[in-house]
């Protein structure tokens, strides 16, 4: 019983065969009852007739005429139809029929058939005047026979049906467990260690085949999450290790006496680094997990960029950049105030710091078709094509950037926040320079 | 030398609702150096109970508490008509939790975990707000006087022309004359971010505001502290 429950693919076959076998039977059973009531209509039909014929008969000539007419249709051999006349004494009179005078109406009887013996019979009995009788019999041995072929052909197929049921069930279970077994298999595989495995998908795209694809899917998903936070776990203690490192060595130096004045204004400095870098990997995390956007609400971004301009601009003055914003009045977008002043901050920031001294940025929000454009443009070295989605990771710093500050988390901030705006980001050529550009679904002003 | 930034000038009743051991040690050890008296809980109900009682300055809360949540003991105190200054305590990545305790009624909140620094500008700002009702049209301290109708600003009688921006950030130094402003404080009262940029948008305005300022005079009309804030120095 246990080999039977702990498998869905077994219990699955054995309902689907009993369910199959009880059909059949069901079928068997109306087929014999349909012929056998078709063949006994027709034996009460036939001995119905005789038995009128013989009544005409004793209606014109009498009990001597029927009597006549009795002895004359006897005939030699086994016969189906049988005829015998029972005087008041219950003795016979006339007639074939081996058998002691039966009482009146529908009867089933016994009779002795001289070539066969025993057999059984339908027979009429019908009541004359003077205490006669008239018995009309057909015997059954047609029936017997029809049912017992009915029933020896229906227990042959049904043999054959059971038995391909039975096989049917034990592949359907093999089948199953065999398609569920590759999949549970990945899974121990992977749960072992052995991270690369995928399950084996099948040519007939069936459902095993899709589950298989899925399950491929989401394991390449995983692998690439887990590459990418054993990635951030090394960039992480990397980018700690250079602060503290230089944060200890300074503490050293005052230890051993040379203390000048500010020294600890720069050991604190150097701490808030560290704080900040951890406290932006927590807001990516935050934006990341997604819970923000429950607070989300219709925010003008042409009115948060106006807010915003006086200081980016003085931002960039005191840089010796230029910078120049522009907007459309009155475009709002589904979102976070704060998130979104954060985006445009760091894309400025962004541009001063990889811009040489001079150069000019545009900010700009402005609407196309059902979408809000934000977009930051400067005239500085761009990034080559390649690079272009590797600076969206936490930590990325391209080579060319390595002496500027920053910890490398200032674009996957944006791209978190972007990705939670479930807005577009895309990283182009200003030719020559770089242009971010975001896009918003436009909504309509609160 | 001017006198510790850290002492505050008048003693208060401070009741802190806070779980963890770490975390209630620190604030303890902060307030208690400035020489307030502090009564500490570790639990929602009991929180409620004595905040309940007269004679607190300021209560200082904890989001997170057992049995009864700090969002409950804010808004339990509010809903019996108590108006007495609190500052809530969030834990970092609570955002949510920001403004739902404001909504509640908070005065102020303070993600953490928060330097020490910040903590004190922020319990004597609390302070103040409580003398300074008054609405008024214009402020002044130190020679320094604004227009809050029309928006004009002169040192020692010398009109000085000030962008928007510069003169919010005057304004808030202004109305809390005497004390330090944190960076976040300022980012937060004049920019309205509750996160840090992590840009130098104060540091690019007050230096600007400050030359707008001094221009023409010999003493420095802003003060600065490495790690405290700035505040308007005295005259």
């Amino acid at each position: 019983m246990i080999w039977l429950f702990n498998s869905a693919a077994r219990r699955i076959a054995l309902v689907a065969f009993v369910a199959y076998a009880l059909t059949i039977l069901l079928l068997g059973f109306a087929v014999y009852g349909a012929t056998h009531a078709a063949f006994s209509r027709q034996i009460d039909l036939n001995v119905e007739q005789a038995t009128s014929a013989l009544l005409a008969e004793y209606r014109d000539d009498g009990l001597a005429g029927l009597s006549r007419t009795i002895a004359l249709r006897k005939a030699p051999g086994p016969i189906s139809l049988g005829i015998a006349l029972f005087g008041p004494d219950g003795r016979q009179l006339a007639g074939d029929l081996a058998t002691t005078a039966p009482a009146p109406g529908w009867q089933h009887i016994t009779f002795l058939d001289p070539l066969e013996g025993q057999d059984h019979a339908r027979a009429k009995v019908t009541s004359l005047p003077g205490g006669y009788r008239l018995v009309v019999a057909n015997d059954l041995i047609d029936l017997e026979a029809i049912d017992r072929a009915i029933f020896g052909i229906f227990a042959a197929v049904m043999g054959v049906l059971l038995a391909m049921g039975v096989g049917g069930a034990v592949i359907l279970a093999r089948y199953l467990r065999g398609k569920l077994d590759m999949i549970e298999d990945t899974a121990s595989a992977i749960v072992a260690g052995d991270l690369a495995r995928r399950a084996a998908i099948g040519r007939h795209n069936d459902e095993f085949d899709r589950v298989a694809r899925s399950l491929n899917t989401m394991l390449d998903q995983i692998a690439s999450l887990i590459a990418n936070l054993r990635q951030i776990s090394a960039d992480l203690a990397h980018d700690l290790r250079t602060p503290l490192a230089a944060l200890r060595n300074h503490l050293e130096r005052m230890e051993q006496g040379a203390r000048q004045p500010g020294e600890v204004e720069i050991a604190l400095r150097k701490t808030d680094d560290v704080l900040a870098l951890f406290d932006a990997i927590l807001r990516i995390s935050e934006v990341e997990a997604g819970s923000l956007r429950r607070a989300f609400a219709p925010v003008d971004l042409s009115g948060l960029l106006g807010e915003l301009s006086e200081t980016l601009g003085l931002l960039a003055e005191d840089d010796g950049r230029t910078l120049e914003a522009r907007w459309q009045p009155g475009l709002c977008v589904h979102g976070d105030r704060q998130l979104l002043a954060q985006v445009i901050i760091n894309l400025v920031e962004n541009a001063l710091r990889h811009t040489p001294h001079g150069a000019a940025i545009h900010v700009s929000v402005l609407a196309e078709g059902e979408q809000v454009i934000l977009q930051i443009r400067d005239n500085g070295p761009g990034i080559p094509e390649g690079d272009r989605d590797r600076v969206l990771r936490r930590f990325v710093r391209l080579e060319t950037s390595r002496s500027t500050p920053g910890h490398g988390l200032g674009l996957s901030l944006v791209s978190a926040i972007a990705h939670a705006h479930d807005a577009g980001l895309a990283l182009g050529d200003a030719g020559p320079g770089l242009i971010v550009t975001l896009r918003f679904a436009r909504k309509a002003r609160p | 030398m001017a006198a510790n930034p850290l002492v505050s000038l008048t003693l208060m009743r401070i009741l802190l609702a806070e779980d963890d051991p770490d975390m209630r040690q620190f604030v303890e050890g902060a307030l208690g150096e400035l020489d307030h008296a502090v009564v500490s809980t570790t639990n929602g109900t009991e929180a409620l109970r004595l905040a309940l009682g007269a004679g607190w300055d300021m209560v200082i809360l904890d989001r997170m508490l057992p049995d009864l949540d700090g969002l409950d003991v804010l808004k339990g105190l509010r809903g019996q008509g108590h108006t007495i200054p609190v500052l809530m305590l969030t834990a970092l990545g609570q955002i949510e939790d920001r403004v739902s305790g404001l909504d509640a009624g908070a005065d102020d909140y303070l993600v953490k975990p928060f330097a020490m620094s910040e903590l004190v500008a922020r319990i004597n700002a609390l302070t103040r707000r409580l003398g300074s009702v008054e609405p008024g049209t214009s402020l002044a301290f130190g020679g320094i006087t604004l227009d809050l109708r029309s928006r004009q600003v002169h040192r020692d009688g010398r009109s000085i022309v000030l962008q928007p921006r510069e003169f919010r950030l005057l304004e808030e130094l202004v109305r809390e004359a005497g004390a330090f402003l944190t960076r976040k404080m300022l980012l937060e009262r004049v920019w309205d971010f509750h996160f840090d940029p992590q840009t130098k948008i104060v540091e690019t305005h007050m230096s600007r505001l400050r030359s707008k300022l001094n221009e023409g005079f010999a003493s420095d009309a802003i003060e600065t502290a490495r790690g405290m804030g700035y505040r308007i120095a005295a005259p």
